[in-house]
Protein backbone atom coordinates (compact mmCIF):
# COMPACT_ATOMS: atom_id res chain seq x y z
CA UNK A 1 0.00 0.00 0.00
CA UNK A 2 1.11 3.49 -0.83
CA UNK A 3 0.64 5.35 2.29
CA UNK A 4 2.64 8.27 1.35
CA UNK A 5 0.59 8.88 -1.89
CA UNK A 6 -2.63 9.00 0.22
CA UNK A 7 -1.50 11.05 2.75
CA UNK A 8 -0.77 13.55 0.38
CA UNK A 9 -3.82 13.56 -0.99
CA UNK A 10 -5.47 13.57 2.25
CA UNK A 11 -3.39 16.81 3.49
CA UNK A 12 -5.03 18.73 0.44
CA UNK A 13 -8.12 18.51 2.30
CA UNK A 14 -8.49 19.00 5.66
CA UNK A 15 -11.75 19.15 5.81
CA UNK A 16 -12.83 15.80 5.29
CA UNK A 17 -16.51 16.09 5.36
CA UNK A 18 -18.04 16.76 1.97
CA UNK A 19 -14.61 16.31 0.45
CA UNK A 20 -15.16 12.49 0.29
CA UNK A 21 -15.35 12.79 -3.57
CA UNK A 22 -12.34 14.95 -4.28
CA UNK A 23 -10.26 12.65 -2.57
CA UNK A 24 -11.29 9.53 -3.86
CA UNK A 25 -10.86 11.22 -7.35
CA UNK A 26 -7.73 12.16 -6.98
CA UNK A 27 -6.98 8.50 -5.27
CA UNK A 28 -8.64 7.38 -8.71
CA UNK A 29 -6.43 8.90 -11.01
CA UNK A 30 -3.36 8.14 -9.13
CA UNK A 31 -3.64 4.58 -8.57
CA UNK A 32 -6.07 4.44 -12.16
CA UNK A 33 -8.41 2.50 -9.68
CA UNK A 34 -8.92 2.41 -6.20
CA UNK A 35 -7.37 -0.40 -4.13
CA UNK A 36 -9.27 -2.04 -1.23
CA UNK A 37 -6.19 -1.26 1.17
CA UNK A 38 -6.20 2.15 0.08
CA UNK A 39 -10.20 2.76 1.06
CA UNK A 40 -9.67 1.30 4.01
CA UNK A 41 -7.18 3.76 5.31
CA UNK A 42 -8.47 6.55 3.82
CA UNK A 43 -11.99 5.01 6.32
CA UNK A 44 -9.72 4.87 9.41
CA UNK A 45 -8.10 8.16 8.86
CA UNK A 46 -11.04 10.16 8.23
CA UNK A 47 -13.45 8.26 10.07
CA UNK A 48 -15.57 7.79 7.48
CA UNK A 49 -17.29 4.07 7.75
CA UNK A 50 -15.68 2.08 5.13
CA UNK A 51 -19.27 1.17 4.15
CA UNK A 52 -20.45 4.68 3.63
CA UNK A 53 -17.30 4.85 1.20
CA UNK A 54 -17.89 1.59 -0.57
CA UNK A 55 -21.52 2.46 -0.97
CA UNK A 56 -20.14 5.74 -2.85
CA UNK A 57 -17.67 4.07 -4.99
CA UNK A 58 -19.80 1.40 -6.42
CA UNK A 59 -22.83 4.63 -7.04
CA UNK A 60 -20.50 6.92 -9.51
CA UNK A 61 -19.22 5.25 -12.64
CA UNK A 62 -16.01 7.39 -12.25
CA UNK A 63 -14.82 5.06 -9.44
CA UNK A 64 -13.54 1.43 -10.14
CA UNK A 65 -12.35 -1.41 -7.69
CA UNK A 66 -10.79 -3.14 -10.55
CA UNK A 67 -7.15 -1.70 -12.08
CA UNK A 68 -7.85 0.16 -14.96
CA UNK A 69 -5.09 0.53 -17.87
CA UNK A 70 -2.70 3.60 -18.36
CA UNK A 71 -4.89 5.15 -20.91
CA UNK A 72 -8.24 5.39 -20.93
CA UNK A 73 -10.59 5.37 -23.83
CA UNK A 74 -13.99 6.87 -23.53
CA UNK A 75 -16.26 6.06 -26.58
CA UNK A 76 -19.28 8.57 -26.26
CA UNK A 77 -22.71 6.93 -27.09
CA UNK A 78 -24.99 9.45 -26.45
CA UNK A 79 -27.63 10.55 -28.83
CA UNK A 80 -25.25 12.65 -31.06
CA UNK A 81 -22.89 10.38 -31.10
CA UNK A 82 -25.12 7.51 -31.35
CA UNK A 83 -26.71 8.61 -34.73
CA UNK A 84 -23.39 9.60 -36.15
CA UNK A 85 -22.00 5.92 -36.12
CA UNK A 86 -20.39 5.78 -32.36
CA UNK A 87 -21.24 2.05 -32.66
CA UNK A 88 -19.31 1.64 -35.20
CA UNK A 89 -15.74 3.26 -33.69
CA UNK A 90 -17.01 1.42 -30.51
CA UNK A 91 -16.69 -2.15 -32.57
CA UNK A 92 -13.68 -0.92 -34.52
CA UNK A 93 -11.95 -0.21 -30.86
CA UNK A 94 -13.20 -3.44 -29.48
CA UNK A 95 -11.68 -5.18 -32.72
CA UNK A 96 -8.15 -3.43 -32.18
CA UNK A 97 -7.89 -4.04 -28.66
CA UNK A 98 -9.83 -7.22 -27.91
CA UNK A 99 -11.80 -6.25 -25.06
CA UNK A 100 -15.09 -5.17 -24.37
CA UNK A 101 -16.24 -1.52 -22.97
CA UNK A 102 -15.33 -2.19 -18.79
CA UNK A 103 -12.36 -4.49 -19.69
CA UNK A 104 -9.03 -3.50 -19.76
CA UNK A 105 -6.26 -5.01 -22.39
CA UNK A 106 -3.74 -7.45 -20.76
CA UNK A 107 -0.47 -5.45 -21.03
CA UNK A 108 -2.07 -2.73 -18.83
CA UNK A 109 -2.06 -0.16 -21.69
CA UNK A 110 -5.74 0.51 -22.40
CA UNK A 111 -9.00 0.44 -20.80
CA UNK A 112 -12.30 1.22 -22.69
CA UNK A 113 -14.95 2.63 -20.98
CA UNK A 114 -18.37 3.72 -23.01
CA UNK A 115 -19.92 7.16 -21.92
CA UNK A 116 -22.92 8.72 -22.30
CA UNK A 117 -23.00 12.37 -24.05
CA UNK A 118 -19.66 13.92 -23.08
CA UNK A 119 -21.13 17.51 -24.37
CA UNK A 120 -19.35 17.65 -27.26
CA UNK A 121 -21.84 16.68 -29.41
CA UNK A 122 -20.60 19.35 -32.16
CA UNK A 123 -17.81 16.78 -32.59
CA UNK A 124 -20.40 13.94 -32.64
CA UNK A 125 -18.98 10.57 -32.85
CA UNK A 126 -16.35 11.94 -30.31
CA UNK A 127 -13.60 9.87 -28.36
CA UNK A 128 -11.68 10.70 -25.29
CA UNK A 129 -8.66 9.26 -24.50
CA UNK A 130 -7.17 9.92 -21.04
CA UNK A 131 -7.68 14.03 -21.07
CA UNK A 132 -7.56 14.39 -25.12
CA UNK A 133 -10.91 14.65 -26.77
CA UNK A 134 -11.28 14.00 -30.62
CA UNK A 135 -13.80 14.61 -32.82
CA UNK A 136 -15.59 13.09 -35.73
CA UNK A 137 -13.79 9.75 -35.23
CA UNK A 138 -14.18 7.20 -37.91
CA UNK A 139 -13.62 3.42 -37.64
CA UNK A 140 -10.39 3.84 -40.08
CA UNK A 141 -8.57 6.29 -37.72
CA UNK A 142 -8.78 4.50 -34.54
CA UNK A 143 -6.21 2.25 -35.19
CA UNK A 144 -3.52 5.34 -35.51
CA UNK A 145 -5.09 7.22 -32.68
CA UNK A 146 -4.81 4.36 -30.21
CA UNK A 147 -1.02 3.47 -31.50
CA UNK A 148 -0.73 7.23 -29.62
CA UNK A 149 -0.99 6.61 -26.06
CA UNK A 150 1.43 3.94 -24.95
CA UNK B 1 -46.84 23.29 27.35
CA UNK B 2 -46.19 23.81 23.75
CA UNK B 3 -48.32 25.39 20.81
CA UNK B 4 -50.45 22.72 19.51
CA UNK B 5 -50.47 22.63 15.28
CA UNK B 6 -54.00 22.33 13.70
CA UNK B 7 -54.49 20.27 10.76
CA UNK B 8 -57.48 18.15 9.14
CA UNK B 9 -56.43 14.53 8.16
CA UNK B 10 -59.71 13.02 5.82
CA UNK B 11 -62.06 15.32 7.28
CA UNK B 12 -60.78 15.05 11.13
CA UNK B 13 -59.76 17.82 12.75
CA UNK B 14 -56.50 17.10 14.55
CA UNK B 15 -53.91 18.92 16.71
CA UNK B 16 -50.50 17.57 16.87
CA UNK B 17 -47.13 19.14 18.71
CA UNK B 18 -44.89 21.14 16.42
CA UNK B 19 -42.32 18.77 14.57
CA UNK B 20 -44.38 15.37 13.95
CA UNK B 21 -44.83 13.98 10.96
CA UNK B 22 -47.81 13.80 9.22
CA UNK B 23 -47.74 10.06 9.07
CA UNK B 24 -47.07 9.77 13.24
CA UNK B 25 -50.41 12.09 13.29
CA UNK B 26 -52.84 10.12 11.48
CA UNK B 27 -51.47 6.91 13.33
CA UNK B 28 -52.23 8.55 16.47
CA UNK B 29 -55.65 8.86 14.81
CA UNK B 30 -56.09 5.53 13.81
CA UNK B 31 -55.81 6.67 10.61
CA UNK B 32 -54.04 3.91 8.13
CA UNK B 33 -51.29 4.93 5.80
CA UNK B 34 -49.23 2.00 4.44
CA UNK B 35 -45.81 2.30 4.69
CA UNK B 36 -42.78 -0.47 4.66
CA UNK B 37 -39.43 1.68 5.11
CA UNK B 38 -41.11 3.67 7.84
CA UNK B 39 -40.07 2.39 11.45
CA UNK B 40 -40.97 4.17 14.41
CA UNK B 41 -37.53 3.58 16.30
CA UNK B 42 -35.65 5.01 13.03
CA UNK B 43 -35.15 8.31 11.30
CA UNK B 44 -37.18 8.30 8.50
CA UNK B 45 -36.20 8.23 4.76
CA UNK B 46 -38.87 8.08 2.81
CA UNK B 47 -37.37 5.47 0.41
CA UNK B 48 -40.83 3.22 -0.22
CA UNK B 49 -43.30 6.15 -1.35
CA UNK B 50 -46.17 4.01 0.07
CA UNK B 51 -46.84 6.49 2.72
CA UNK B 52 -47.92 9.73 -0.15
CA UNK B 53 -50.59 11.78 0.87
CA UNK B 54 -52.16 14.53 -0.71
CA UNK B 55 -51.85 18.11 1.02
CA UNK B 56 -53.24 21.16 0.17
CA UNK B 57 -54.22 23.91 2.71
CA UNK B 58 -51.56 25.89 3.69
CA UNK B 59 -49.12 24.78 0.90
CA UNK B 60 -48.93 23.99 -2.20
CA UNK B 61 -52.07 21.09 -3.06
CA UNK B 62 -49.13 18.15 -3.91
CA UNK B 63 -48.45 14.79 -3.51
CA UNK B 64 -45.80 14.18 -0.32
CA UNK B 65 -44.41 11.67 1.68
CA UNK B 66 -45.99 11.50 4.91
CA UNK B 67 -43.05 10.28 7.10
CA UNK B 68 -41.12 12.90 6.25
CA UNK B 69 -43.71 16.15 5.52
CA UNK B 70 -44.14 17.99 9.62
CA UNK B 71 -47.81 18.86 10.51
CA UNK B 72 -48.24 22.92 9.62
CA UNK B 73 -51.02 25.04 11.04
CA UNK B 74 -54.05 24.67 8.12
CA UNK B 75 -52.66 21.87 6.53
CA UNK B 76 -55.36 19.21 4.85
CA UNK B 77 -54.57 16.43 4.61
CA UNK B 78 -55.93 13.24 2.44
CA UNK B 79 -55.00 10.16 2.39
CA UNK B 80 -56.80 7.83 0.88
CA UNK B 81 -57.45 9.39 -2.78
CA UNK B 82 -58.14 7.68 -6.05
CA UNK B 83 -54.93 9.72 -7.01
CA UNK B 84 -52.72 8.24 -3.96
CA UNK B 85 -54.55 4.70 -4.37
CA UNK B 86 -53.12 4.79 -8.45
CA UNK B 87 -49.66 5.64 -7.40
CA UNK B 88 -49.93 3.21 -4.54
CA UNK B 89 -50.91 0.00 -7.08
CA UNK B 90 -48.11 0.98 -9.16
CA UNK B 91 -45.32 1.28 -6.29
CA UNK B 92 -46.23 -1.48 -5.27
CA UNK B 93 -46.52 -3.27 -8.93
CA UNK B 94 -42.81 -2.28 -9.54
CA UNK B 95 -41.70 -3.54 -6.05
CA UNK B 96 -43.41 -6.88 -6.70
CA UNK B 97 -41.22 -7.20 -9.85
CA UNK B 98 -38.21 -8.12 -7.86
CA UNK B 99 -39.92 -9.30 -4.93
CA UNK B 100 -42.57 -11.46 -6.16
CA UNK B 101 -42.78 -13.89 -2.65
CA UNK B 102 -42.82 -11.05 0.05
CA UNK B 103 -45.35 -11.84 2.07
CA UNK B 104 -45.88 -8.17 3.15
CA UNK B 105 -46.03 -6.71 -0.50
CA UNK B 106 -48.75 -9.77 -1.50
CA UNK B 107 -50.77 -8.20 1.98
CA UNK B 108 -50.76 -4.69 -0.07
CA UNK B 109 -51.22 -6.11 -3.06
CA UNK B 110 -54.20 -7.84 -2.25
CA UNK B 111 -56.00 -4.61 -0.13
CA UNK B 112 -54.48 -2.08 -2.86
CA UNK B 113 -55.74 -4.79 -5.77
CA UNK B 114 -52.78 -5.28 -7.84
CA UNK B 115 -53.87 -8.23 -9.90
CA UNK B 116 -50.92 -7.47 -12.51
CA UNK B 117 -47.24 -8.11 -12.36
CA UNK B 118 -45.54 -6.34 -15.68
CA UNK B 119 -42.27 -5.74 -14.11
CA UNK B 120 -41.52 -8.99 -12.94
CA UNK B 121 -37.82 -9.54 -13.46
CA UNK B 122 -37.28 -13.22 -13.06
CA UNK B 123 -35.42 -12.22 -9.53
CA UNK B 124 -36.59 -13.46 -6.18
CA UNK B 125 -35.23 -11.04 -3.60
CA UNK B 126 -37.55 -10.03 -1.06
CA UNK B 127 -35.52 -7.50 -0.20
CA UNK B 128 -37.37 -4.51 -0.90
CA UNK B 129 -34.43 -1.80 -0.56
CA UNK B 130 -36.02 -0.11 2.22
CA UNK B 131 -33.13 0.78 4.21
CA UNK B 132 -34.27 0.19 7.50
CA UNK B 133 -31.11 -2.48 8.33
CA UNK B 134 -28.76 0.18 6.87
CA UNK B 135 -30.44 2.61 9.12
CA UNK B 136 -30.78 0.49 12.33
CA UNK B 137 -27.31 -0.59 12.18
CA UNK B 138 -25.47 2.61 11.61
CA UNK B 139 -27.97 5.20 13.74
CA UNK B 140 -28.93 2.62 16.41
CA UNK B 141 -25.74 0.35 16.61
CA UNK B 142 -23.49 2.26 15.46
CA UNK B 143 -21.95 -0.83 13.93
CA UNK B 144 -22.06 0.91 9.93
CA UNK B 145 -22.04 -3.09 8.71
CA UNK B 146 -24.75 -2.71 6.11
CA UNK B 147 -24.56 -0.59 2.36
CA UNK B 148 -26.09 -0.42 -0.34
CA UNK B 149 -24.65 -0.99 -3.66
CA UNK B 150 -24.56 0.11 -7.01
CA UNK B 151 -27.62 1.81 -8.67
CA UNK B 152 -31.19 1.53 -10.33
CA UNK B 153 -32.01 -1.94 -11.28
CA UNK B 154 -28.66 -3.51 -9.67
CA UNK B 155 -28.97 -1.42 -6.35
CA UNK B 156 -28.63 -4.51 -3.75
CA UNK B 157 -27.71 -4.79 0.00
CA UNK B 158 -24.35 -6.17 0.93
CA UNK B 159 -21.53 -5.51 3.43
CA UNK B 160 -17.82 -3.61 2.45
CA UNK B 161 -16.70 -5.39 -0.22
CA UNK B 162 -19.17 -7.98 0.21
CA UNK B 163 -17.47 -10.16 2.04
CA UNK B 164 -18.16 -11.26 6.21
CA UNK B 165 -18.27 -8.05 8.04
CA UNK B 166 -15.58 -6.93 10.46
CA UNK B 167 -18.25 -4.39 11.62
CA UNK B 168 -21.12 -6.48 12.70
CA UNK B 169 -21.45 -6.55 15.76
CA UNK B 170 -24.27 -9.96 15.19
CA UNK B 171 -27.03 -8.11 17.43
CA UNK B 172 -29.15 -9.21 14.86
CA UNK B 173 -31.38 -5.70 14.87
CA UNK B 174 -31.39 -5.92 10.68
CA UNK B 175 -33.46 -8.90 10.51
CA UNK B 176 -35.26 -7.52 13.38
CA UNK B 177 -36.51 -4.49 11.82
CA UNK B 178 -36.45 -5.93 8.10
CA UNK B 179 -40.29 -5.59 6.82
CA UNK B 180 -40.01 -8.36 4.17
CA UNK B 181 -37.55 -11.23 6.16
CA UNK B 182 -34.99 -10.86 3.87
CA UNK B 183 -32.54 -10.35 6.37
CA UNK B 184 -31.99 -13.39 8.65
CA UNK B 185 -30.75 -14.52 11.76
CA UNK B 186 -29.52 -18.26 11.93
CA UNK B 187 -28.15 -19.80 15.10
CA UNK B 188 -27.43 -23.63 15.19
CA UNK B 189 -25.55 -24.48 18.07
CA UNK B 190 -23.20 -21.82 19.33
CA UNK B 191 -23.21 -20.58 15.67
CA UNK B 192 -24.55 -17.77 14.48
CA UNK B 193 -24.83 -16.61 10.97
CA UNK B 194 -26.64 -13.65 9.37
CA UNK B 195 -27.16 -14.15 5.64
CA UNK B 196 -29.64 -12.48 2.91
CA UNK B 197 -29.88 -13.17 -0.19
CA UNK B 198 -26.74 -15.13 -1.79
CA UNK B 199 -24.78 -13.53 0.61
CA UNK B 200 -23.60 -14.92 4.37
CA UNK B 201 -23.04 -11.04 6.06
CA UNK B 202 -21.07 -12.11 9.25
CA UNK B 203 -20.80 -15.19 11.29
CA UNK B 204 -20.25 -15.74 14.91
CA UNK B 205 -19.60 -17.78 17.73
CA UNK B 206 -22.47 -17.10 20.82
CA UNK B 207 -21.39 -16.84 24.10
CA UNK B 208 -22.77 -19.69 26.53
CA UNK B 209 -25.49 -18.20 29.20
CA UNK B 210 -23.82 -18.41 32.64
CA UNK B 211 -27.10 -19.91 34.06
CA UNK B 212 -28.49 -22.71 31.95
CA UNK B 213 -25.83 -23.12 29.29
CA UNK B 214 -27.45 -21.78 26.20
CA UNK B 215 -25.45 -20.23 23.86
CA UNK B 216 -27.04 -16.84 23.13
CA UNK B 217 -24.84 -13.75 21.93
CA UNK B 218 -22.35 -12.77 20.27
CA UNK B 219 -19.52 -11.31 22.29
CA UNK B 220 -19.03 -8.11 20.71
CA UNK B 221 -22.68 -7.76 20.81
CA UNK B 222 -22.28 -8.11 24.76
CA UNK B 223 -19.65 -5.60 25.18
CA UNK B 224 -22.14 -3.14 23.57
CA UNK B 225 -24.93 -4.28 26.04
CA UNK B 226 -21.96 -3.36 28.51
CA UNK B 227 -20.98 -0.35 27.19
CA UNK B 228 -24.39 0.96 26.83
CA UNK B 229 -26.50 -0.05 29.87
CA UNK B 230 -23.73 -0.72 32.53
CA UNK B 231 -20.33 1.53 31.75
CA UNK B 232 -22.87 4.48 31.75
CA UNK B 233 -23.81 3.55 35.66
CA UNK B 234 -20.23 3.07 36.53
CA UNK B 235 -20.64 -0.86 36.51
CA UNK B 236 -19.05 -3.67 34.19
CA UNK B 237 -21.48 -6.35 32.90
CA UNK B 238 -20.10 -9.31 34.82
CA UNK B 239 -22.13 -12.11 34.12
CA UNK B 240 -23.67 -13.88 30.37
CA UNK B 241 -26.77 -13.89 31.45
CA UNK B 242 -29.71 -14.73 28.55
CA UNK B 243 -32.58 -12.86 28.08
CA UNK B 244 -34.91 -16.00 29.21
CA UNK B 245 -32.75 -16.79 32.90
CA UNK B 246 -33.17 -12.81 33.38
CA UNK B 247 -36.56 -13.26 33.34
CA UNK B 248 -36.88 -15.84 35.55
CA UNK B 249 -34.30 -14.57 38.21
CA UNK B 250 -36.17 -13.37 41.56
CA UNK B 251 -34.29 -10.82 42.10
CA UNK B 252 -32.04 -8.33 40.42
CA UNK B 253 -28.56 -8.27 41.75
CA UNK B 254 -27.43 -5.59 43.30
CA UNK B 255 -26.77 -2.56 41.45
CA UNK B 256 -28.41 -3.21 38.31
CA UNK B 257 -31.67 -2.44 36.95
CA UNK B 258 -33.58 -5.12 34.46
CA UNK B 259 -34.66 -2.42 32.38
CA UNK B 260 -31.34 -1.63 31.34
CA UNK B 261 -30.57 -4.90 29.87
CA UNK B 262 -34.11 -5.08 28.30
CA UNK B 263 -33.74 -1.82 26.88
CA UNK B 264 -29.95 -2.37 25.62
CA UNK B 265 -31.15 -5.90 24.54
CA UNK B 266 -34.74 -3.95 22.37
CA UNK B 267 -33.60 -4.83 19.33
CA UNK B 268 -32.22 -8.35 19.88
CA UNK B 269 -34.49 -10.42 21.27
CA UNK B 270 -37.54 -11.23 18.79
CA UNK B 271 -40.78 -9.15 18.62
Amino acid sequence: MDVAAVEAILEKYPQVRGNLIGILHEVQNHFHYLPEAELRYISKRTGIPITQIYSIVNFYNRFSLTPKGRNEVCVCLGTACHVNGAEKVLNAIEEKLHIKPGETTDDMRYSLEEVRCIGACSLAPAVVINEETYGQVTPRQVGKLLDKYK
Amino acid sequence: MTEMVNLTIDGRKIQAPPGTTVLEAARKEGIFIPTLCYHPALPPEGTCRLCIVEVSGSIRHSVRVSCIQEVKEGLVVETDTERLNHSRRLIIELMLGRSPEAKILQDLARRYGVTQNRFATGENNDCILCGRCVRVCRDEIGAYALCFVNRGPDRRLTTDFERLSEYCIGCGSCANVCPTGAIQVEDRGDQRKIYTWGQVLARFKLERCEHCGTPFAPKRYLELVNKRAYQPKGLELVEYVCPECFKKRDRVPEGRKAGALRQALKWSVPR
